[in-house]
């Protein structure tokens, strides 16, 4: 039994760690400029990350799983492998995927397959998401600009005092992101295994308890670790030379910017807070990290005089809101035709 | 683990400290620049003119020696890698002005012009001009690294009296060479002129640089 499951988790597993390997590019600029060792922020990225998936991940996986109530471990297997091939081809496209719209592209072809219903407000609600995450991804951009800026021309700081404290800052900001790419993106990697996976309570040391779901994130915070720490060395050093050719000022910004958007999307503390302040809440589910880090480099454009503005790149996320999902639902279909009809799996 | 530790700190703050204290030497090496000149005007190369000319030969031994450290620091502990490779180009053209003040000194020590008594008030006030710039200079480069919305201000200065003190440089090179006098006591008058109006060029020629850079660092 454990090992049927490891083999159907194994899907989950690789999209956690592709999705470390690809989106874990908070420290891109700190270790590019060399302010950080990638060893150093491996590390931070590795802890940070497990412990956002474990404390937090439950808020965007709930939504994820209203979508499609995957009951067989089979079913779950297949979404999340064409979740995962999906992702790996249109990031040989050069298209800045999401995991969030393959995962939710796949469980509506699941859906399909299944003959259940998709519930359209939810569904309304998650592509809605997809567009908020870059809108507020660049909004939080520029207000945090203009927040350095209003602080450092009354703050008059020696430039090596200011360069120290731009790496403490941008060491907890890549902290505190790659905690919110935890809480948010598990739901991705594990949130179809939640309702099938044949896991029980795990008593740690201190008297922690983690749930059954807890442990399913745990394992998947790991994966997504194995990915950051084996493999996203490259894809650190290109983010940092390239798309993320900024200043680490400024890279803080899009980092912090980036975090908060995630992090937004997926408290459950946070909503709550929002409900007893009377205050207008938005709802938990997983968005790109990828979206949101170029909705903000694209908000900090605007800040500095609108040079920033790439339609080529808005163009391309628009495409993937629509060519990942349908891609993601079609692949699905068919593989869980051939997982049912020809290898005999019960996949719904 | 992490290399964010306190004698980074430590370490930072013995580098604004040594930053600093390159700052002063160029505000010390002008300030002594302008006595020697002008006791040498005055009372020719005696002891007192020595005694400031030594002087100024240990500040710019002394500015060379911080400007090594500093830039070792500064590679050593990896610090402010972004901009690193634009102070490391500022702080050696800032040395290269101490440097100026110092051969134009000892061009005065070694070769003891005879400046004919018409020109001395002009070679003062081109010392002074020359002395100011590089002052405002200092100005400008220290706000670069504290306050960047003065860097503007002093490099306007600076601007403005290199204006002047080529004017004044033009108009002596003109006067001497209407005079009479030997084309060799010519010509040795113009590389004192030039010399001193080097200076105030090279401030110019820093400011620019720095203007550069300060866009470069704003957010």
């Amino acid at each position: 039994m454990a090992l049927t499951f490891l083999f159907y988790l194994s899907s989950g597993l690789f999209l956690g760690w592709s999705l470390g390997a690809s989106e874990a590019s908070n420290f891109g600029t700190a270790v590019a400029t060399k302010m950080l060792k990638f060893r150093t922020a491996a590390i931070i990225s590795s802890v940070c990350v497990i412990l956002g998936a474990v404390i937090e991940g439950s808020g965007a996986t709930k939504t994820l799983d209203s979508l499609g109530d995957i009951t067989s471990l089979a079913g779950a297997f297949m979404i999340a492998l064409s979740a995962a091939l999906t992702t790996a081809w249109m990031v040989k496209l050069s298209i800045p995927v999401s995991t969030s719209q393959a995962i939710v592209g796949a469980i509506i072809g699941w859906n399909f397959f299944a003959g259940r219903t998709t519930d359209l407000t939810i569904l309304s609600e998650i592509i809605s998401a997809w567009f908020l995450g870059p809108i507020f991804g660049g909004i939080f951009a520029i207000l945090l600009y203009y927040l350095l800026k209003i602080t450092f021309t009354h703050w008059k700081l020696h430039i090596l005092r200011k360069d120290s404290l731009t790496r403490i800052a941008l060491i907890l900001a890549g902290a505190f992101g790659m905690y919110a790419l935890g809480a948010n993106n598990i739901a991705n990697v594990m949130g179809v295994f939640v309702p099938s996976a044949p896991l029980h309570q795990l008593k740690l040391p201190l008297g922690i308890v983690l749930s059954h779901e807890q442990v399913l994130f745990l394992l998947g915070g790991i994966a997504i670790s194995v990915g950051i720490c084996t493999y996203s060395h490259k894809v650190i050093e290109t983010i940092g030379n390239t798309i993320m050719k900024l200043s680490p000022l400024m890279a803080w910004v899009v980092v912090l910017a980036h975090g908060i958007v995630l992090y937004i999307f997926s408290s459950t503390e946070l909503r709550d807070l929002l409900i007893s302040w009377h205050l207008p809440t938005l709802p938990l589910v997983p968005v790109s990290a990828t979206q949101a880090i170029i909705g903000s480099v694209i908000g900090l454009g605007l800040a500095k005089g609108g040079r920033g503005l790439n339609w080529s790149v808005i163009g391309k996320i628009v495409i993937s809101f629509v060519i990942t999902p349908i891609t993601s639902a079609l692949v699905c279909y068919i593989s869980l035709f051939f997982l049912q009809n020809v290898f005999q799996q019960v996949v719904y | 683990m992490f290399h964010i530790h306190l004698s980074l700190f430590s370490k930072t703050k013995a580098l604004e400290a040594d930053i600093d204290k390159f700052h002063d030497k160029l505000i010390d090496a002008s300030i002594s620049f302008t006595k020697a000149v002008k006791i040498y005007l005055k009372e020719g190369r005696n002891a007192d003119f020595e005694k400031h000319s030594k002087q100024i030969k240990l500040i710019e031994h002394n500015a060379d020696e911080l400007r090594r450290s500093i830039e070792n620091n500064l590679y050593g502990y990896n610090l402010i890698p972004d901009l690193r490779a634009d102070v490391l180009e500022l702080v050696e053209n800032f040395d290269k002005v101490i440097n100026k003040i110092d051969e134009v000194t000892y061009m005065f020590y070694a070769e003891c012009p005879q400046i004919p008594d018409e020109y001395r008030e002009s070679f003062n006030e081109l010392v002074h001009l020359s002395a100011d710039a590089a002052e405002n200079m200092c100005k400008a480069s220290r706000s670069f690294f504290r306050d960047l919305s003065t860097v503007r201000d002093y490099s306007q200065k600076v601007y403005s009296i290199e204006h002047e003190s080529d004017l004044c440089s033009r108009k002596m090179l003109e006067n001497i060479f209407a005079s009479d006098r030997q084309l060799a006591e010519k010509l040795q008058l113009r590389q004192f002129i030039d010399g001193i109006a080097e200076i105030a060029d090279q401030a110019e020629d820093f400011i620019d640089q720095l203007l550069i850079f300060t866009i470069k660092r704003d957010i």
